[in-house]
């Protein structure tokens, strides 16, 4: 399995989740930009699992280096790589903020993402799962540098779900809703609308199982963002969300 | 929206609840930030005390420390960080053929929570406390310097910190032994006891038992009082199991555990309802004597059956009242204590009563002491104050004194065993409610 944003807690707890259920990986691949997590968390599956993995520096602000990635394959790519960055009130105007999100969310990530989905093209076979998230659904005056970036990668998965169906490989969306993490830590989200990571990965791993197109974590998400989308644009522009 | 780190806290007990800043991180940068940009600190695991020993002003909660570090399977020691449930620790080594050799009777605690309370299990007059078994653990002090510490280096600070209740800093990650076991396994046998005579016959009868404990009725009057059943175990061996159990004998099929959805409301649990609960449990067993075969969640963790069994005690909450009386006097305090209770009509739903062991005289700060301990838990109302008093009263005349994990409202000379822990950095809400009481 290759992992893209390996320190990501829902990332971490799919891979106990699907080594839990008896998957077998020669080796899972770690990418990360916090070596010092992800070597705690290769640990922590070695004692647990015995499960072999091998940890990938990725920054992806920076420039990357593709050869080294030249040995890597596997079935399954799971790809949780996000940043928030500030929300509109604090960041709007700050311009390395906004390039930040842009970069990790979308334009620095794709081409990453295009390079693995070139070999799943070749073997064609296997499951790429990305994340983005409900914040792409529609744009929002408190995050929409974030939302845009998670909206053009939401477009960018389906495209590539279209693609690759005829050679055999599957792509899933996952817009997890809220979840109680590193990064929303102390944040006052509703409990009905929050899921933890653990609970996020066994519904993600369900739907993998199942190959879903689509899948919001949270089933009562869809409908909120049912009602959201069709808010009338002379209405929506008035509201405080 | 900034992050608002500020939340309602309270351990198992639902009694008392705080509104204070809880914080999370598994970085050791980040920890120490937290610990140096804060005046009163405590440490938090899995909020499985009953009291106030893990609220404070600025908790730290040991949460995202839950890796593990690493297993030597060849010798049963295993390495993790603090924030590791045992529950955790079976999952892994119970398929490996090995054990805790301390569990309390919750499986939903930490490792970091199992140090600081050093916790003991059913068979503390055969294995002593948690602690027997850690070699080592790394420690986060006041100023942020992480220290190892163990019997060898740094051993003020590794005996102050076992049952320091946190008071002595951070503990991070901890390395421990694990016994060797051939089955998940346990052969069981129950006993009813008539009354108190029986059950101290029985327990002393049942010395070379690794694992023995008793439930008692304690709503029981005069000649009854102290009616219960004992319960006695060893790891079965692999030759004893037949079926199904002998042909994977270190796995557990997995079983339905329900969950309590709700606070209950207050006239669920009254006299009368503890009354039947314990006449039927009391009566579930027609035999005197039943010998059987359990696996090891059956048999240490029954009421982890049922998850959120605290909301049945309702939103006031409950405390669990335990203290342990010399073995000398132990008979005579525990008929005092069972006749206050019996007379003040406010039942307990759990009773559980053991035989301590000696205790390891290094280990200053843990509870256990030679002699008889009762663990009771009682709702919070109006009247259950006078009674907490009344039973200190007593246990104060035989000497006896209070487990820390548990207090929330005790007198403060009974917890006065527990030394060497005064810091400015690491404060919680108990130490300063049992220094105000002084
Ligand atoms: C159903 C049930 C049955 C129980 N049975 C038993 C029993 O049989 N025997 C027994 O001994 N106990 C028993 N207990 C009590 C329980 O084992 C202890 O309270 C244990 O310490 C709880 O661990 P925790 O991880 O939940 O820690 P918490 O409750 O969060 O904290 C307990 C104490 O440990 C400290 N602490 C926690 N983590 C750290 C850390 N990383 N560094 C420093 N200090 C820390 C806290 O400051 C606090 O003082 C039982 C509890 C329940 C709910």
């Amino acid at each position: 399995m290759i992992v893209l944003g390996s320190t990501s807690e829902v990332a971490q707890a799919f891979v106990e989740k699907a080594l839990q259920e008896g998957e077998k990986f020669e080796r899972i691949y770690l990418f990360t930009s916090n070596r010092e997590t992800t070597e705690r968390f290769a640990r922590h599956i070695d004692v647990k699992f015995l499960q072999q993995s091998e940890i990938i520096e990725l920054d992806l602000t920076k420039t990357i280096n593709y050869s080294e990635f030249d040995q890597i394959n596997s079935s399954v790519l799971f790809c949780a790589t996000g940043y928030l960055g500030e929300g509109t009130e604090e960041g709007l105007y700050d311009n390395k903020n906004t390039e930040r999100i842009i970069d990790i969310n979308y334009s620095k990530l794709v081409p990453v993402m295009n390079y693995f989905a070139q070999k799943f093209e070749s073997r064609r076979s296997g499951t790429i799962i990305g994340l983005s998230s409900v914040a792409g659904d529609r744009g929002r005056q408190s995050n929409f540098i974030y939302g845009s970036a998670k909206a053009a990668f939401t477009a960018y998965l389906s495209g590539l779900r279209n693609y690759l169906f005829e050679k055999k490989v599957h792509v899933m969306t996952v817009k997890p809703g809220f979840m109680a993490t590193k990064m929303t830590e102390g944040l006052p989200l509703n409990p009905k609308l929050t899921v933890t990571p653990k609970k996020a990965a066994e519904c993600i791993y369900k739907a993998f199982k199942k190959q879903k197109n689509i899948v919001y974590v949270l089933p009562i998400w869809g409908v909120i963002m049912l009602i959201i989308r069709n808010i009338p644009e002379f209405i929506f522009k008035k509201l405080k969300l | 929206m900034k992050p608002n780190f500020t939340q309602k806290v309270t351990n198992w007990g639902n009694f008392p609840i705080v509104e204070k800043e809880m914080r999370s991180e598994d970085s050791f940068k980040k920890i120490k930030e937290f610990v140096l940009n804060h005046n009163e600190v405590i440490a938090r695991g899995n909020g499985r005390c009953y009291g106030d020993a893990s609220l404070g002003e600025n908790i730290f909660s040991t949460k995202k420390l839950n890796k593990f570090i690493s297993f030597d399977r060849l010798n049963g020691i295993i390495e993790c960080e603090s924030g590791v449930l045992l529950s955790e620790v079976l999952e892994i080594s119970v398929p490996q053929g090995y054990f805790l050799y301390v569990t309390p009777g919750t499986k939903f605690i930490s490792i970091g929570g199992a140090i600081a309370s050093d916790v003991h299990g059913k068979n503390h007059h055969a294995e002593g406390c948690f602690s027997e078994y850690v070699t080592e653990f790394k420690l986060m002090t006041e100023n942020g310097d992480i220290i190892i510490c163990s019997r060898e280096e740094n051993s003020d600070k590794f005996w102050a910190t076992i049952g320091g209740m946190g008071l002595t800093g951070i503990i991070l990650s901890a390395k421990f032994k694990l016994k060797n076991i051939e089955t998940a396994y346990i052969r069981q046998e129950s006993i009813k006891a008539e009354n108190l005579d029986e059950i101290f016959r029985l327990f002393e009868e049942s010395e070379s038992w690794t694992y023995t404990v008793a439930w008692i009725d304690c709503l029981q009057k005069g000649k009854n009082i102290g009616r219960s059943i004992l319960m006695r175990g060893e790891h079965a061996f692999r030759h004893e199991l037949t079926g199904n159990d002998a042909k994977n004998p270190l796995v557990l099929k997995k079983k339905f555990s329900p969950t309590v959805p709700f606070y209950f409301p207050n006239f669920v649990l009254n006299a009368l309802t503890v009354k039947i609960f314990n006449f039927l449990y009391y009566k579930k067993q027609s035999k005197k004597e039943v010998k059987n075969f359990t696996d090891y969640e059956t048999f240490f963790y029954p009421l982890d059956a049922v998850t959120d069994w605290n909301k049945i005690y309702g939103k006031s909450g409950f405390i669990q009242y335990q203290m342990v009386i010399p073995k000398e006097t132990g008979k005579e305090g525990m008929k005092k204590i069972l006749e206050t209770i019996a007379n003040s009509g406010n039942g307990s739903f759990l009773a559980v009563l053991k035989l301590f062991g000696e205790n390891n005289p290094e280990a200053y700060n843990s509870f256990p002491t030679e002699g008889y301990t009762l663990a009771l838990d009682f709702k919070v109302n109006s009247k259950l104050k006078k009674l907490v008093d009344q039973l200190d009263q007593i246990v104060q005349e035989f000497g006896g004194r209070i487990y820390l994990t548990k207090d929330s409202m005790s007198r403060s000379s009974l917890t006065a065993y527990l030394k060497n822990v005064n810091s400015s950095k690491f404060v919680s809400l108990q130490h300063k409610r049992i220094l105000n009481n002084k």
